[in-house]
């Protein structure tokens, strides 16, 4: 069947460009940004973003601006109600404007690029998100990052680390970041910029300044390219995934930024000798997992798991959960182990 | 149309996906991008099917992709109800004559066309709905899948006219799809932003005063009806509503109030907090295009005005959506429009009928009461 989304064939059923997009400019707080097309387009995201908020603790909304667009703009072209919404978009007095195209104003062929090129007095970002006609949410995601990562310049680098790409609709964001901002503490690294997670138009101004830029993961290693480009800044492809990827990360962090390991890498081990601990009573079950959906990542990690605690894994064997990201660092296998452990003794 | 900052109700598409996904035996097929698909498909919570179409399909046409899930969708007995989305509404195909082999519904309700309204009434429409005057009963309308209230409005509502000895006639939209073209003569609503315009209106039930003259009416029109219990019932739960409120007004003062909601549930709210706690109505946002009205209403459309609105009136009470909530989490507040996100809700509540106005004062007087602690 192709008539509901499955995760196999990503360029049917990707996602919208926008939404991805959005994920994105909607974290920058000093920002605006405008949506060219009809308000459904704006209020379906308004919406989506509303409810990912909230599965994250937080009420605040972001300040998106719909151009509205009605059948007559679709008969007759939109860029003239482009115009108009940026002339008031400006008059709010934010750090950037970020211009976002959608399915509709790409088909009747307005050329959102032009309208905003010109003095505004502050900076207005195209970025192109024509939903399917602009790819999936992962293209929106890039292009917006792109997009806005042009508008940092080259500046004098320090031991710091940028995070690149997070995932910012996942419901662990804040829990992923804590894990590996816990490992990068264990090696006196400090943060530059997230970028783009609660940063301003000044934040994204230092992104040159990291030694190295830590990506999310694979999918946004077209962004770890286009700033190592721009700012040769080399970057590690992923966050830390699984026991031995996670004593892998924190060597290879090290190294980028000159730093000693030993210890850290000590201190870590030490924590996942107690977690083995912890679970012991599960050791030696038999478990099946539901694959589809899940990365290659995802089951990598999880036969990992099983590994260390002589798991079989068969298809008669008990369901237990997997998550479509793999879990982040060491924590992550511990919170996976723990629904584990609930599945196990249900 | 003009620029909307933050707009809050969704788009004609999502309406039309709202109405056709309340029948059964109706697939439904979002002719569109996934983008289009997945916010109907996560806002209804119903079995949405789609085209997710790419670009090529938008440079060479969309007719093979569609004819291809549409056989796909052949053998399953459903009727099926192909909804536009906003760019195969422009591309000039003629999608009447690609579908012309297929026994479809097809429903142009770009998003671009208008609101949820809008859609809905055109996929509506679309069904041709009639009356059949062997069809005994009455028909209950406004359950549209769109409100998280619709299952416990029309549960209620078909309680009441048990109650009345009243066969319920066709649920619009929450039926067999069959039945919208065999619905009875007479129609009571439940929340008439949505209404079918199918039948004789015999009126509203939102507020215990409109649901005793609708019931009153029943009961003129339907010499087999009894509206005796229900009317008993009213007197009594009135009753309770006066006294509890009563005793609210003895330590505290009514709330001033602002109201964002559709104009049906605004005004019932505005009404029922008026007449039982004196409450100050300071203003109402419609959502969609008011009706006449003696309180203070607006159209407001987007997150900026309530933000405004809220700022100017600075109310002690706020009903509304979860965009309403966000803006002073410290204010009372009653969630009565969609979305309501935060809030885990299994039960089907209802606004309408008795209970629903029951548990709209209940929530009043506990919100307001709660913030005073």
């Amino acid at each position: 069947m192709t008539l509901n989304p499955l995760p196999l064939n990503l360029s049917r059923f990707g996602g919208c460009t926008i939404t991805g997009a959005l994920s994105v400019t909607t974290q920058v707080r000093d920002a605006i940004t405008i949506i060219h097309g009809p308000k459904g387009c704006a209020h379906h995201n308004f919406s989506l973003l509303h409810a990912t908020a909230l599965d994250n603790d937080r009420i605040s909304l972001p300040d998106l601006i719909s151009t509205g667009l009605s059948e007559s703009d679709i008969i007759f072209g939109g860029e003239g109600a482009l115009r108009q919404t940026l002339e008031g978009a400006v008059r709010q007095n934010s750090g950037a404007i970020f211009v976002l195209s959608t399915c509709i104003v790409d088909t009747i062929g307005d050329d959102v690029a032009a309208v905003c090129h010109g003095n505004l007095g502050i900076p207005v970002i195209p970025i192109p998100s024509s939903g399917f006609l602009g790819g999936t949410f992962h293209n929106g995601v890039n292009n917006a990052l792109n997009a806005i990562a042009d508008t940092a310049e080259p500046c004098e680098k320090g031991p710091y680390v940028n995070i690149i790409g997070e995932k910012n609709l996942e419901y662990e964001v804040e829990e992923n970041y804590a894990e590996v901002r816990r490992l990068l503490g264990a090696l006196g690294i400090p943060v530059n910029v997230r970028f783009l997670r609660h940063s301003s138009i000044r934040d994204i101004s230092r992104l040159g300044a990291a030694r190295l830029n830590i990506l999310r993961d694979s999918e946004v290693r077209t962004v770890g390219e286009r700033l190592q480009y721009r700012f040769d800044t080399p970057f590690i492809p992923s966050f830390p995934v699984g026991f031995a990827g996670t004593i892998r990360f924190i060597q290879e962090v090290a190294d980028s930024i000159g730093v000693k390991s030993a210890r850290a890498v000590r201190e870590e081990k030490s924590l996942q000798d107690e977690i083995l601990a912890e679970f012991e009573d599960i050791a030696g079950s038999s478990v099946t997992f539901d694959p589809p959906g899940m990365t290659s990542d995802s089951l990598s990690v999880a036969r990992e798991i099983a590994g260390h605690f002589d798991i079989t894994i068969d298809h008669d064997g008990c369901m237990v959960p997997l998550q479509v990201s793999p879990p982040i660092g060491t924590n992550g296998i511990r919170h996976l182990l723990h629904r584990w452990r609930r599945s196990l003794h249900a | 149309m003009p620029e909307c900052e933050n707009p809050l109700w969704p788009c004609a598409m999502s309406g039309a996906a709202a109405c056709l996904a309340g029948f059964e035996g109706v697939t439904v097929v979002i002719h569109g991008s996934s983008g289009c698909y997945y916010y109907p498909a996560t806002l209804l919570h119903a079995p949405l099917k789609g085209t997710f179409i790419l670009e090529n399909e938008v440079i060479f046409g969309s007719e093979q992709r569609l004819c291809e899930v549409l056989e796909e969708l052949n053998g399953d007995n459903k009727k099926i109800a192909v909804v536009m989305t906003c760019v195969p509404a422009i591309l000039g195909e003629d999608i009447r004559s690609m579908l012309r082999d297929y026994d479809v519904i097809l429903v142009d309700s770009p998003g671009f066309s208008g609101d949820i309204e809008t859609g809905y009434q055109k996929a509506l429409s679309a069904l041709a709905p009639s009356v059949d005057p062997g069809t005994l009963g009455i028909n209950i309308d406004g359950a549209c899948l769109f409100d998280p209230y619709s299952n416990g409005n029309v549960r209620e509502i078909t309680r009441l006219l048990g109650h009345a000895s009243v066969p319920v006639g066709t649920i619009f939209c929450s039926d067999r799809l069959e039945r919208a073209g065999h619905a009875a003569a007479c129609t009571v609503g439940t929340n008439e932003d949505f209404a079918s315009g199918v039948g004789t209106w015999l009126g509203s039930t939102l507020g215990l005063e409109e649901i005793k003259t609708t019931f009153n009416r029943i009961g003129a029109l339907f010499p087999e009806s009894d509206p005796g219990p229900v009317l008993e019932e009213i007197d009594h739960e009135d009753e309770r509503i006066v006294r509890a409120c009563d005793k609210f007004l003895r330590r505290f003062d009514p709330p001033h109030t602002v109201i964002f909601s559709g104009f049906s549930y605004a005004t019932f709210a505005a009404y029922t907090l008026k007449h039982y706690l004196d409450a100050d109505i300071q203003y109402i946002g419609s959502r969609n295009e008011p009706g006449a009205t003696s309180f203070h209403v607006g159209h407001v459309q987007g997150f900026s005005e309530v933000k405004e609105l809220i700022r100017h009136y600075n109310p002690d009470l706020i009903i509304g959506s979860s965009f309403e909530r966000s803006v002073d989490p410290k204010r009372a507040f009653i969630g009565l429009t969609p979305p309501v996100r935060g809030t885990i809700r299994l039960a089907p509540h209802a606004v309408a009928g008795i209970s629903g106005s029951l548990s709209f004062v209940e929530d009043v007087l506990n919100a307001c009461m709660d913030l005073r602690k």
